[in-house]
C-alpha cells in the first residue's frame, strides 16, 4: 500500500495537473488547416496552413508529406522561406506529375493534432506571378489615336524554354469611370486598345495564367493620358450639323410651299353647309330674283359620281296598270324592290343627274313618260292607284322613264338622276338642274310632289325667269302617265309617247301647282299656283325644303313627310287648303302645302323642298 | 449541248485532279523537311507542324481532363482513391525542367512516342468496357470521348513518327518494348467498374499533360524564339 501511494499520488498529481490545466483553459492544439499550395513557375511550390487554436500552450507545427506510390514520409524541408505557417519545396524536392500527400501536425505539450491531408499534383497548382514591365503608349493612326500595351512574362516563369505557357488578360478603365473592360490577349505580349475618349486618362492592368492553373494577381496599374484629338471629331460634327441644317431648311421650304395642302391633309376642313357660289347675304338682303339667279349655281348637280352615290335615292318604281295612274308612294318594301328593279331595268341607274346637270335636264324634260301602263302594280300601288283614280289630284311623283323602259315602270324621281337616254335632253334648257338635284340628293325618300315639282322647276328656256312651275297632270281614267311637266311644252320634247297619250285635264295646258305649306303632320298641301310669286297665305317656301310624299289622304291631299322640320306649320292654312282642295275635286289640282317660310323669299311657287339643303348647281 | 457536255467533263476532270492533288499532298511526302539550322530551308514549315502537333496534344489533354472530372461524379461515395498505379509508370519520364532539358531531342521524341504507344490499347479497352448497364450517362459520354482520344492519339503517334524521322536517329521501337505486357493486365481484369474507369482516366489525363509539356519543350528547344 505504501508502494502504491507514490503511484496513486502521481496519478493524482497528473489528474490535478490536467484538471488544473483545463481549469485554466489549456488544451491540446486545435486542428490546423492546410489552406493552399501554390507553385509560381512549375518548379517549386509552397504550402500554407492555418493554425488552429493553440490551446494556450506553445504549439509547434510540422508538415509531413508522402509521395505517390511510396510510403516514405518526409518532412518539410523549409519552413521559413515562404513565411510563417508555410512550407517551401525547392526544386530538388519538387516532382511533377507526382501526387503529394501533405499533412500538417500541430503539437503542444498536451498533445498533437493532425490536419486533414491534402493531395496535390504540382502541375495543377501553378499560379504565376503577375506580368512585368507593363508599358502603355499612345500611337497615332491618322489622328485617331489608340493605345498599345506591352508587357513581359513574369520573371520566374520560364516561358522561353517552353516549360510553361502563359496566356494573358488585359483590363482597361477610364479613370473615375467605374467599369473595367476586359480583353483576352492569348499568348501575345502586345495589345492595342482603340475607341478612346479624347483627353481621357486610362488605367491598364494585365495578368496571366498557365493553360491549366490559376490566374495571377493583377499587375501594377499603368496610367496613360490620351491627347485631345477632338478637333477631328469637331469637324465631323460641324459637317453633320451643316448637313442637318441644310436638310431642315429644305424641309421647311417644302412645307411652306405645300403648306396649304398639308394643312388640308392634316386638318381637313370641317365641311360646313354652304352653297357653293352662293352668297348668303343675298338671302338677307337680296330680292327674290337675285336669289333665284344666284341659286342657279353651275356645277350642280355634282358631276362626280362618287358623291352621287350618296345622293342617290332609291328608286321608286311605279307600276301603273293600263287604266290607272299611279301615285307613287314609297314603302319600304317597295322601295327595295323598286330599287332593285330599277337597277335591273335601267342600265343607267346609279348615275343620276348628279353626273351632269344636262342629264338632269334631260330627265326633267322627258316628263316622265311613265310608261307604266302595262304592268300590274304591286299591292300598295294598286291601292294608291285606286286612290288616284278617285282623286283628281295629280300625284306628283313620277319618274322620268327612259323611253326604252319597258314594263311600264316608273321610277321615282330619284331615278331621274339616272342617266337618261340621250335623245331627249337636248332641247331642255340647262337651267335649274339644281332644284332637281336637290331633291335627288335626299336619300331614302320618295320625293314628294314637291320634289317632283322641283324638277319641273327648271326653266326650260333661258329666256324665262327662274320660275319654276310644276305641272301635274292626272288623268284618272286614262292610260295614264304621270307627268310632270316643266315649263317646256311637252310636245317640245322628243318623246313619242308622251304628247300624244297625254290626256290633259280640262284645264289650261299650263297650270301650276304650288306647295302651300306643310302641316304639322308633315303633310304637304299643294294648291294650284295662283300666280307667280303669289303665295296666298302660304309662304311658299324655298326649294330647300323638300318633303317626301308619305301618302295621300283621301282628301286629295298629298301627304308629305318632312325630314327636317325647320319651319312651323300653319295649320290653318292647311285646313283652308284642304277645303279648297276638296272644293276643287274635279280639277286636277294638287295642293301643296308649303312649309313654313324661312327666310328665303317665297318667290318660287309651289315647290316643296325637303328639309335637306342642297347645293344648287350653278349654271 | 456539246458545249455543256464539254464543260461538265472538264469540270469533272478538274475535280478529279484537285482531289488527287489533295490526297497526295495530304500524304507525308518525301520532300525534304527542313530542320532548323540547315541552310536554305525555311524553317517555318516545321515550326508550323510543331504547332499543329502541340495543338492536337493540347486538345487531347483537354478531353481527357473533362473525362476525368466527369468520371469523378460517378465515383462511389467513399472518395477512395487508394493506391493508384498507372501502367505507364515504368516508362521513365522527366519530372522536372532540368531533367527534361537534359534529355535532348531524340530522347524526348522517344519518350513521347512511348507514352503515346502505351495508351492505344488501354483506350480501346476502355472504350469496349463502357458497357451500357452501368453508369448510363457516363458510358455514353465516355465512350464517345474515348473514341475521340483514340483518334487523336493515333494522329499524334503518326506526327511523332514524322518528327522522329526528322532526327537522324530513328529509333525503331517495337510496341512491346514500350510497355511491359504485364501492365496490361492492370486493365484487363474483366469488367472495369467506375473506380477502374476513374483511375484509368486519371492516368490518361496525366500522361496527356506530360506529352503536351514535352512537346512544348521540344519545340522551344528546336525553334527557340518563336512563341517561346
Amino acid at each position: 500500500m505504501m508502494k502504491n501511494v507514490p503511484g496513486s499520488l502521481l496519478l493524482l498529481l497528473v489528474i490535478n495537473v490536467t484538471l488544473d490545466a483545463e481549469k485554466i483553459g489549456l488544451r491540446p492544439p486545435g486542428k490546423p488547416v492546410l489552406t493552399m499550395c501554390r507553385s509560381p513557375e512549375k518548379e517549386t511550390f509552397t504550402c500554407w496552413w492555418e493554425p488552429g487554436s493553440d490551446g494556450g500552450l506553445p504549439t509547434t507545427y510540422a508538415l509531413y508529406y508522402t509521395k505517390e506510390n511510396s510510403d516514405a514520409v518526409f518532412e518539410c524541408p523549409d519552413y521559413h522561406t515562404a513565411g510563417k505557417n508555410s512550407c517551401f519545396f525547392n526544386k530538388n524536392d519538387t516532382s511533377l506529375w507526382v501526387n503529394y500527400n501533405i499533412t500538417v501536425v500541430a503539437t503542444n505539450t498536451l498533445g498533437r493534432t493532425f490536419s486533414d491531408p491534402m493531395d496535390i499534383d504540382v502541375v495543377y497548382i501553378v499560379k504565376p506571378n503577375p506580368p512585368e514591365e507593363l508599358n502603355v503608349t499612345v500611337m497615332e493612326d491618322k489622328s485617331w489615336p489608340f493605345l498599345r500595351a506591352s508587357w513581359e512574362s513574369p520573371d520566374k516563369a520560364d516561358t522561353r524554354s517552353g516549360w510553361i505557357t502563359l496566356i494573358y488578360e488585359l483590363r482597361v478603365k477610364l479613370e473615375d469611370d467605374g467599369e473595367w473592360e476586359m480583353h483576352l490577349a492569348g499568348q501575345q505580349k502586345v495589345f492595342n486598345i482603340f475607341s478612346l475618349r479624347s483627353g481621357g486618362t486610362y488605367q491598364v492592368q494585365v495578368r496571366c495564367k498557365p493553360d491549366h492553373g490559376f490566374w495571377s494577381e493583377w499587375s501594377s496599374t499603368s496610367y496613360i493620358k490620351v491627347p485631345d484629338y477632338f478637333h477631328r471629331e469637331k469637324s465631323m460634327w460641324i459637317l453633320v450639323t451643316v448637313f442637318a441644317a441644310f436638310i431642315f431648311l429644305i424641309a421647311a421650304w417644302l412645307i411652306h410651299m405645300n403648306g396649304h395642302s398639308l394643312k388640308h391633309c392634316i386638318l381637313p376642313p370641317v365641311p360646313g353647309p354652304k352653297i357653293k357660289g352662293f352668297d348668303k347675304k343675298l338671302l338677307k338682303y337680296g330680292n327674290s330674283e337675285e336669289i333665284l339667279t344666284a341659286l342657279v349655281v353651275p356645277g350642280f348637280p355634282p358631276t362626280t359620281s362618287s358623291t352621287c352615290d350618296d345622293l342617290l335615292v332609291e328608286y321608286l318604281e311605279v307600276y301603273i296598270p293600263e287604266d290607272q295612274e299611279m301615285i307613287l308612294e314609297e314603302s319600304k318594301a317597295e322601295r327595295d324592290l323598286l330599287k332593285s328593279e330599277a337597277l335591273r331595268s335601267d342600265n343607267d341607274s346609279g348615275r343620276g343627274s348628279c353626273d351632269s346637270h344636262t342629264l338632269l335636264m334631260e330627265k326633267c324634260a322627258q316628263v316622265k313618260e311613265t310608261d307604266i301602263g302595262e304592268n300590274p302594280v304591286m299591292k300598295e300601288k294598286q291601292r294608291h292607284q285606286q286612290e288616284w283614280n278617285e282623286s283628281p289630284l295629280a300625284y306628283a311623283h313620277k319618274d322620268l322613264l327612259s323611253p326604252d323602259m319597258s314594263g311600264g315602270r316608273v321610277k321615282t324621281w330619284p331615278s331621274v338622276f339616272s342617266p337618261l337616254p340621250q335623245q331627249s335632253a337636248a332641247t331642255l334648257s340647262q337651267t335649274n338642274p339644281l332644284v332637281m338635284a336637290k331633291q335627288h340628293c335626299h336619300s331614302d325618300s320618295l320625293f314628294p310632289l314637291g320634289s317632283t315639282s322641283s324638277y319641273f322647276n327648271h326653266t326650260a328656256h333661258s329666256t324665262e325667269e327662274a320660275h319654276r312651275h310644276s305641272e301635274f297632270y292626272t288623268t284618272n281614267n286614262h292610260p295614264q302617265k304621270l307627268q310632270a311637266r316643266s315649263d317646256l311644252n311637252i310636245s317640245n320634247i322628243g318623246y313619242s309617247e308622251t304628247p300624244t297619250s297625254l290626256q290633259l285635264p280640262p284645264m289650261q295646258p299650263t297650270s301650276y301647282v304650288e306647295v302651300q305649306e306643310v302641316n304639322r303632320d308633315n303633310m304637304v298641301l299643294l294648291q294650284p299656283a295662283v300666280s307667280k310669286g303669289c303665295c296666298g297665305d302660304g309662304r311658299i317656301d324655298n326649294r330647300e325644303d323638300y318633303s317626301k310624299v308619305k301618302g295621300m289622304s283621301s282628301d286629295k291631299v298629298l301627304l308629305l313627310q318632312r325630314d327636317v322640320v325647320s319651319h312651323e306649320m300653319d295649320l290653318s292654312k292647311e285646313q283652308k287648303i284642304n277645303g279648297a282642295l276638296e272644293a276643287d275635286s274635279s280639277s286636277p289640282q294638287v295642293s301643296t302645302v308649303s312649309p313654313a317660310q324661312n327666310k328665303m323669299s317665297p318667290t318660287v311657287d309651289g315647290y316643296v323642298d325637303t328639309a335637306v339643303m342642297f347645293t344648287l348647281p350653278t349654271h | 449541248v456539246g458545249k455543256k457536255q464539254i464543260s461538265l467533263e472538264t469540270f469533272l476532270f478538274l475535280l478529279f485532279l484537285t482531289l488527287l492533288y489533295l490526297e497526295i499532298s495530304m500524304r507525308v511526302g518525301t520532300a525534304p523537311i527542313c530542320i532548323y539550322g540547315q541552310a536554305g530551308c525555311p524553317s517555318s514549315s516545321l515550326a508550323d507542324f510543331f504547332d499543329r502537333v502541340i495543338q492536337q496534344s493540347s486538345r487531347m489533354h483537354g478531353i481527357s481532363s473533362s473525362l476525368h472530372s466527369e468520371s469523378q461524379n460517378f465515383l462511389p461515395r467513399r472518395n477512395f482513391i487508394g493506391k493508384r498505379k498507372c501502367h505507364t509508370y515504368s516508362i521513365p519520364t522527366p519530372d522536372d525542367k532540368e531533367n527534361a532539358q537534359r534529355l535532348g531531342r531524340e530522347q524526348m521524341i522517344e519518350v513521347i512516342l512511348r507514352l503515346l504507344e502505351a495508351w492505344s490499347d488501354p483506350l480501346s479497352q476502355f472504350h469496349l468496357s463502357m458497357s451500357p448497364d452501368q453508369d448510363q450517362d457516363f458510358n455514353q459520354y465516355g465512350s464517345n470521348k474515348a473514341l475521340e482520344i483514340s483518334d487523336m492519339l493515333h494522329q499524334l503517334r503518326e506526327g511523332m513518327k514524322i518528327l522522329g524521322a526528322l532526327g537522324n536517329s530513328v529509333t525503331f521501337l517495337s510496341p512491346e518494348s514500350f510497355v511491359p505486357v504485364s501492365d496490361f493486365s492492370f486493365y484487363k481484369r474483366g469488367e472495369l467498374n467506375s473506380v477502374d474507369h476513374h483511375n484509368l482516366l486519371f492516368c490518361l489525363n496525366r500522361d496527356a499533360n506530360k506529352v503536351k509539356n514535352y512537346l512544348r519543350v521540344l519545340k522551344c528547344t528546336t525553334f527557340p524564339g518563336t512563341d517561346c
